[in-house]
């Protein structure tokens, strides 16, 4: 049985269900570490992915719904970095208050496009990026199996975010805008002092946040599950808050804990369907993810310090 | 303008209930005005749909009751997030703890079917104060312990709860027929409906009582919002709740434990949750199933919000609440608006009570300008 447990099928899984949970990770990366909690990731997930498909839908091309989704992240966003930034506002409660948002906004446009709650029509889906010749039997065609199954079965968003990681991390240690952006969530005083603008830094770092997360919520709809669901989400940006933590506040980090948590996931669908043979309900495999991720943060957070100014709002002086 | 200081008209009482009440009630006006505006542009008779709104909610004796009805769980919800925030605690996982208070109320409710009212309703009561803060516990111990942020631990303490209760209905707690859910709860253990404590002369003299679905449920929840206000108020488990919610290195140095004082703060946020759970169980629906809460625990947050986190100010918040969540399914009935836009207010009440400085500043300078025009 192990053996039909892990499968190439299972890697590859984890990576697909890692793709959203670090994307919004690493969005949180970035705007935690410019100085502003973002706890309406989820919001703007959902949002991305009600818009994905709405555009996918209305247009007939996909890559046009994942520039929506971004774009609608984008926006959603705006309105966060505008309270959390400009107007002072508590970071945490502005944030809640726009994943409830989402949450209404999407289920109202929803059945005001379609006239009906729950799940849109299936969208328009982007296609694996590459296609592969079946391989050949033995020894070698089943290494092929495995490298081909687990890496190169992917959609295009799942790669781009490989791609995101490496990029955000190097960009975040290695050039003048990562050292900025380190100084604003520190000390921003010291960096305004320095002549940095607090504001300007923190608003394009809540803007990325909101154009990942809305990107995850493209792969979601758009990848992975070919429709629009009232709160598909489904925890997923406070997921990605913890694998932020996890991952100390470094994109990479929040990628490697999301593939923690990807694999979880992947792990508890695997499981479910041998459901015949292991007399557990289903219930239990879907809690998973949310037990693993209490457990991660009991088991880090007291050595995982966040970035010093994080939650404060920047008053010029 | 440049700043005047010139002497401001003596403070009244009622001058500073205003001030305290101002922001939240520009805030749920600008929010209806927004939401108004979403209908407007959506293509939706926005009148009509409040006018459906209020028919709905106050309209009838009967609709009067469905308003007591949602706003009782409400009261429980926001009186709970509101005692968090006292702390600086964001309890946004009250719909958690709503669960497995339900849960408790629900499983209690069969199993002691046989005992009087006055034995069983106290009894399911407490039993779903100590679920909710037994599931308030985890995140407030880790919070207090090691700082891991309550937001995220009681958010996935929440999707647990849900995943918990809909095993149960389907498996070890489940009631023999098609439906997923328990049996249903003694007699002795339910809520019984405001109009059943009148007999029918009265109800025939004074209609205005016919209150429908209204259950004592409301006299519960009026009760533990003035004893947490008393509580806050009058009892050092209060004061040292808001010692820490305004500085917890000053109340450390103080020799308060803050730590101690989280733990307690969470757990009693918790247990007030709970309760609206148990109210839901013991009052409207006599046992327990997967969607039996429409999502009061988020809602509380807007009400501890719009209360400005007094718990006396919990009261009027609820029932405004209530009203908009029992009259939204007579809006999508009658004016063929989607329910959702409630949602859509709520949200954006939190979101401008969260950015207040706009709305005191939207005050300000209303009140310049009456200053001005009174010059």
């Amino acid at each position: 049985m192990l053996g039909d447990i892990i499968t190439p099928d299972l890697f590859a899984s984890a990576l697909r269900m890692a793709t959203p949970l670090a994307l919004a990770a690493i969005g949180g990366t970035i705007c935690e570490r410019s100085g502003v909690v973002n706890i309406a990731l989820e919001g703007i997930m959902l949002t991305g992915a009600f818009a994905g498909a709405a555009i996918t839908l209305a247009t007939g091309n996909p890559w046009v719904g994942v520039l929506a989704a971004v774009l609608a992240g984008v926006a959603i966003a705006a309105i966060h970095a505008f309270a959390s930034i400009n107007l002072r506002a508590d970071q945490v409660v502005s944030g809640t208050g726009l994943n409830i948002l989402a949450l209404g906004l999407t289920g109202f446009l929803m059945e005001r496009l379609y006239g009906h709650p729950g799940t849109t029509d299936p969208v328009k889906m982007i296609r694996p990026l590459f296609s592969l010749p079946k391989p050949p039997e033995g020894f070698v065609g089943e290494v092929l199996r495995w490298v081909e199954g687990v890496f190169l079965s992917h959609t295009p968003i799942v790669y781009a975010a490989i791609v995101i990681a490496v990029v955000a991390q190097w960009a975040m240690y290695k050039t003048r805008w990562g050292l900025r952006l380190r100084a604003l969530g520190e000390h921003p005083k010291a960096a305004d002092t320095v002549g940095i603008s607090v504001y300007r830094g923190r608003w394009a770092a809540v803007l990325m946040s909101g154009a990942l997360a809305g990107l995850a919520g493209a792969n979601l709809v758009i990848e992975q599950v070919g429709s629009f669901t009232e709160n598909m989400t489904n925890g997923r940006g406070f997921i990605a808050l913890a694998a932020n933590i996890f991952g100390r506040w470094t994109p990479a980090g929040s990628y490697l804990a999301s593939l923690l948590f990807g694999f979880a996931d992947a792990l508890q669908i695997k499981l479910q369907m041998f459901r015949g043979q292991i007399d557990i309900p289903p219930q239990f495999f879907l809690m998973l993810p949310y037990v693993l991720t209490v457990i991660v943060l009991a088991g880090v957070i007291g050595r995982a310090v966040g970035p010093a100014a994080v939650g404060q709002p920047y008053e010029k002086g | 303008m440049s700043e005047t200081h010139e002497a401001l008209p003596e403070q009244k009482p009622w001058m500073t209930l205003v001030q305290r009440a101002g922001a939240p009630v520009v805030s749920v006006l600008v929010a209806i005005g927004i939401g108004s505006v979403i209908m407007w542009v959506s293509g939706y008779d926005a009148m009509a749909a409040f006018a459906a709104l209020f028919k709905g909610s106050l309209g009838s004796p009967k609709a009067l009751g469905d308003t007591l009805l949602r706003a009782t769980p409400l009261m429980f919800t926001g009186l709970a997030v509101a005692y968090g925030f006292r702390a600086g605690l964001f309890n946004i996982g009250a719909e958690g703890q709503l669960f497995m208070g339900g849960l408790a109320a629900a499983y209690l409710g069969v199993a002691l079917a046989g005992w009087p009212p006055a034995l069983a309703l106290p009894a399911l009561l407490l039993g779903a104060m100590a679920a909710g803060a037994a599931w308030a516990f985890v995140p407030a111990l880790l919070k207090a312990r090691i700082g891991a942020h309550e937001v995220i631990t009681t958010m996935m303490f929440t999707y647990i709860a849900k995943y918990i209760v809909s095993w149960l209905v389907v498996g070890p707690l489940k009631a023999p027929g098609q439906i997923p859910q328990t049996n249903m709860i003694g007699v002795s253990a339910q809520l019984p409906r405001i109009q059943s404590l009148f007999s029918d002369a009265t109800l025939e003299a004074l209609p205005f009582l016919r209150l429908g679905r209204g259950h004592m449920g409301i006299f519960v929840a009026l009760f533990f919002a003035v004893a947490v206000w008393l509580v806050l108020k009058y009892t050092t488990l209060g004061y040292e709740n808001r010692a820490v919610g305004y500085n917890p290195w000053a109340s450390e140095n103080a020799g308060i434990s803050v730590p101690a004082t989280i733990i307690k703060s969470l757990c009693i946020s918790g247990a007030l949750a709970g309760l609206a759970g148990a109210v839901e169980v013991m009052g409207v629906h006599h046992r327990i199933f997967d969607q039996f809460s429409s999502g009061f625990g988020f809602t509380g947050i807007a009400v501890a919000l719009v209360a400005k986190n007094h718990p006396l100010g919990v009261i009027p918040a609820a029932l405004l609440f209530g009203a908009m969540s029992a009259g939204s399914g007579t809006m999508q009935l009658e004016a063929d608006v989607p329910q959702k836009i409630v949602l859509i207010i709520q949200a954006l009440v939190i979101f401008l009570i969260a950015a207040e400085s706009v709305v005191q500043w939207f005050i300000q300078k209303r009140q310049k300008e009456a200053l001005a025009r009174a010059r």
